[in-house]
């Protein structure tokens, strides 16, 4: 069935290549495809017609940009359109905190709970977890032999029947751990005496995140379970659970629509260890399966980044720190490394691995070191002693170890550039980057 | 129930037999002035001139065309959709609603609002299928009769059991529980605390133990004591893992039961339809059952998977307590959905 639609979806798109104007009869064949991969992928049908409409004004009222096509200047503004619908971040800060779980019967709170844990644990903090459930049978049990698993020390009791004492108690009890997740009992929203709980359970935890959690299944109610829940106790961010299946997630958005927050993890599995961050490239080709979510992006971010990099100069070698602030900068508002890596016309070359290997929170670690630099130290990195780098590691906040590690990082951007000049596919390539670079400028 | 999806099927209905009515109107004043009807009243079908003159002239009646109600199918078709009907079943509906309605030759003074309303019915109707009365099914087999659970994880399969076992209980039936769910933590504690409040034996082997052993060690109990029913209860699976779908399989020629139960949620999207038809492929399925529709007033999923696998539907569950389980008639059902008189 998905895979129907996206090959449909990738026809609609092939029509719009070899456009001078924007085709209305095209787009709207587009936005026909895009609305059904949708839809079937759960997302809320408002939201659908919303973002389709969007998609049509805009692909027909915005003036083509210089040097890109038809079919570029769609997929921008589709993929900038989605990633809106997504891309609100979620913090998530290692820090002492109180994190209250909630979601419908059966979403996946107990074992999703447990998998927080985990994660917080391997960051390296303390982590206590109070279940909260006093209504379904079992429901300590499963807790707390997830959590002796982990060594998690986990408050409750089985025959318990008030869950906010139970919170109470257990605030009480484990207060000396850094992180406190809070399992409660499925609820829906038409159940008031359930919301109320949950509105007094948040009132006593003073919970710093209140984490909505949801089926990837779950459909076209997402929207209003989500909405009802934020209005009792205010969700912060959202958790995707049991994404190893064929569901696509599409409620999820709805539920991040809502609540206008992010989506903090994704449950895929049923090991503890089974939870990542949110990777919303990742989750938007799942979407609407389509795999070539890259080719989406490619253009939108080369014309964003022509103005920022000068690309020849860093071909030709002269790539400095500078010229890697700048980059770091822009990586900020495209994403992902890889990505930018990938879009550029390399060829089939492999980068080493570890040039990707860059956090999100190390490049804005890189930039606050970078910022301690003088301009000098800026265009030439080699100057840079042990002494300037206590300066440096002083100015910013940080360790010599930090300034290290960045100019470690420097060096392997600057090899594999340089690689790229000699390297790479070879005339033909080389000529193509060029041709593609200088119409950049 | 699914008082949701009735508001907007109504709606529906009203505005298809709006625009048929204003068609007829149109046809109608049109064969007053010319004696030959205008085409543009029927560019549908094309039927032919002497049907045209026949049917208008000497039978009095009219055609329905594809023109006259493409706008409301559409709009019926996002109403299904909001409704989480999956995306291939709505389409399905939606073609067997047209093939319903247009080309119908309409006596004039036959209310547009019966053929409408006919023409849903019947298309709602077959998807729904039959329904499954259990105890009388019960009663006509030889017992233990084997009842098996399956399904994905999180949609409330022990829950189920528990209440399909006070529901069989009430009916007269003797009933014994198989904990076959040994994957997941908690989950034996939790079958047990229902079976000792509803007043059910249960069978139970330690957490990770086999569960087709668990299931083989309930059948033998039942054999041994005479008892008429053994449900099933087994982990949830997602169709994705080979292995655990093997292990099911393992479960049915184990335990060979009479009758495999899919159970699944009434909030379930548009996946509903591609892992019940995965369960039905590997595993097999008798009848379902839909849990969680006191969430959801719309009942969309109920209509897809119905739609996918073509098998009936057994109970609904609507609530947290044991009695919180509804038989699913789908006579009763659509007549609610469509309103009186049809």
């Amino acid at each position: 069935m998905m895979d129907s639609l996206s090959g449909s979806l990738k026809d609609a798109l092939k029509k719009l290549a070899g456009k001078a104007v924007v085709d209305r009869a095209a787009v709207d064949e587009l936005v026909k495809n895009l609305q059904r991969a949708l839809l079937s992928a759960d997302v809320n049908v408002k939201l659908v017609m919303e973002l389709s409409k969007a998609i049509r004004t805009r692909s027909l009222d915005e003036e083509l940009p210089k040097n890109t096509n038809v079919r570029e200047h769609v997929l921008r503004i589709v993929y900038q359109e989605l990633v809106r619908l997504v891309y609100a971040t979620a913090d998530l800060k290692l820090e002492p905190q109180v994190i209250l779980m909630a979601g419908l019967q059966g979403s996946g709170k107990t074992t999703t709970t447990a998998k927080i844990a985990r994660y917080f644990q391997k960051k390296g903090m303390k982590v206590g977890v109070i279940c909260a459930d006093t209504f379904r049978p079992g429901a300590y049990d499963q807790l707390s032999t997830l959590c002796a698993k982990i060594n998690v020390p986990c408050f409750g009791d089985p025959k318990a029947t008030d869950a906010r004492k139970i919170v109470k108690d257990g605030l009480a009890a484990i207060k000396d751990r850094e992180v406190i997740i809070v399992d409660t009992q499925g609820r829906h929203a038409l159940e008031p005496d359930l919301i109320q709980e949950i509105i007094d359970l948040n009132a006593i935890t003073k919970a710093t995140h209140r984490w909505l959690v949801i089926d990837a299944a779950l459909g076209q109610q997402a929207s209003e379970q989500a909405r009802r829940f934020h209005e009792a106790i205010g969700i912060d961010g959202v958790i995707i659970t049991k994404m190893d299946g064929t569901a696509k997630g599409g409620g999820a958005l709805s539920a991040v629509a809502e609540t206008k927050s992010g989506i903090v993890f994704i449950g895929a599995g049923e090991t503890i260890e089974n939870l990542e961050r949110f990777d919303a490239n990742g989750f938007i080709s799942r979407l609407l399966g389509m795999g070539d979510l890259q080719a989406l992006m490619e253009k939108a971010q080369e014309a964003q980044m022509a103005g920022e990099i000068d690309m020849e100069a860093m071909m030709k070698g002269h790539f400095t720190l500078r010229d890697m602030y700048k980059q770091l900068e822009a990586l900020n508002k495209m994403g992902p490394l890889k990505q930018i890596m990938n879009m550029l016309p390399m060829g089939n070359m492999q980068l080493p691995e570890g040039v990707y290997d860059v956090t999100s929170t190390k490049m804005v670690r890189y930039r606050i070191l970078m910022d301690s630099m003088t301009p000098k130290e800026l265009d030439d990195p080699g100057l840079i002693n042990s002494s300037r780098m206590q300066r440096i590691a002083r100015g910013a906040g940080g360790t010599p170890e930090e300034v290290r590690e960045l100019l470690k990082y420097y060096k392997m951007m600057h090899k594999t550039l340089k690689g790229l000049r000699g390297a790479g596919g070879g005339k033909l390539n080389m000529q193509r980057l060029m041709k593609r670079f200088s119409g950049m400028q | 129930m699914f008082s949701g999806i009735r508001e907007r099927l109504q709606a529906a209905r009203n505005r298809l037999g709006a625009s048929i009515g204003a068609a007829a109107e149109a046809a109608q004043s049109a064969s007053a002035e010319q004696a030959v009807p205008s085409t543009a009243a029927m560019p549908g079908k094309n039927p032919t001139l002497a049907d045209k003159v026949k049917i208008l002239i000497i039978e009095r009646e009219l055609v329905v065309s594809e023109k006259d109600v493409a706008g409301a199918l559409d709009e019926l078709e996002m109403t299904l959709l909001e409704s989480d009907v999956a995306l291939p079943v709505a389409d399905a509906i939606i073609a067997d609603i047209r093939t319903g309605l247009v080309g119908k030759h309409r006596r004039i003074g036959e209310s547009v609002d019966t053929l409408v309303v006919r023409a849903l019915k019947s298309a709602l109707l077959k998807v729904l299928g039959t329904g499954l009365d259990l105890p009388a099914y019960i009663r006509g087999r030889e017992r233990p009769v084997k009842i098996l659970f399956t399904g994905v994880n999180g949609t409330g399969k022990t829950t189920t059991v528990a209440k399909i076992g006070a529901y069989l209980k009430k009916q007269g039936f003797s009933v014994v529980i198989g904990a076959g769910d040994t994957f997941r933590a908690g989950a034996i504690e939790q079958i047990g605390v229902h079976a000792e409040r509803i007043g059910i034996k249960v069978i139970e082997h330690q957490t990770g133990a086999d569960p087709s052993a668990v299931l083989f060690d309930t059948v033998q109990y039942a054999l041994a004591h005479k008892t008429d029913v053994v449900l099933a209860d087994t982990a949830g699976r997602f169709h994705t893992k080979a292995n655990l779908m093997s292990q099911l399989d393992k479960i049915r020629r184990v335990m060979k039961p009479d009758l495999i139960v899919y159970v699944d949620e009434a909030v379930a999207g548009n996946d509903a339809v591609v892992r019940a038809a995965e369960f039905d492929r590997t595993v097999g399925a008798d009848a379902i059952v839909l849990t969680k529709a006191d969430m959801d007033s719309r009942g969309g999923a109920a209509i897809s998977i119905a739609h996918t696998i073509g098998k009936p539907l057994l109970f609904l569950g609507t609530g947290q307590a044991y009695e919180d389980i509804v038989p699913f008639e789908p006579g009763a059902v659509v007549e609610e959905l469509l309103g009186s008189g049809a």
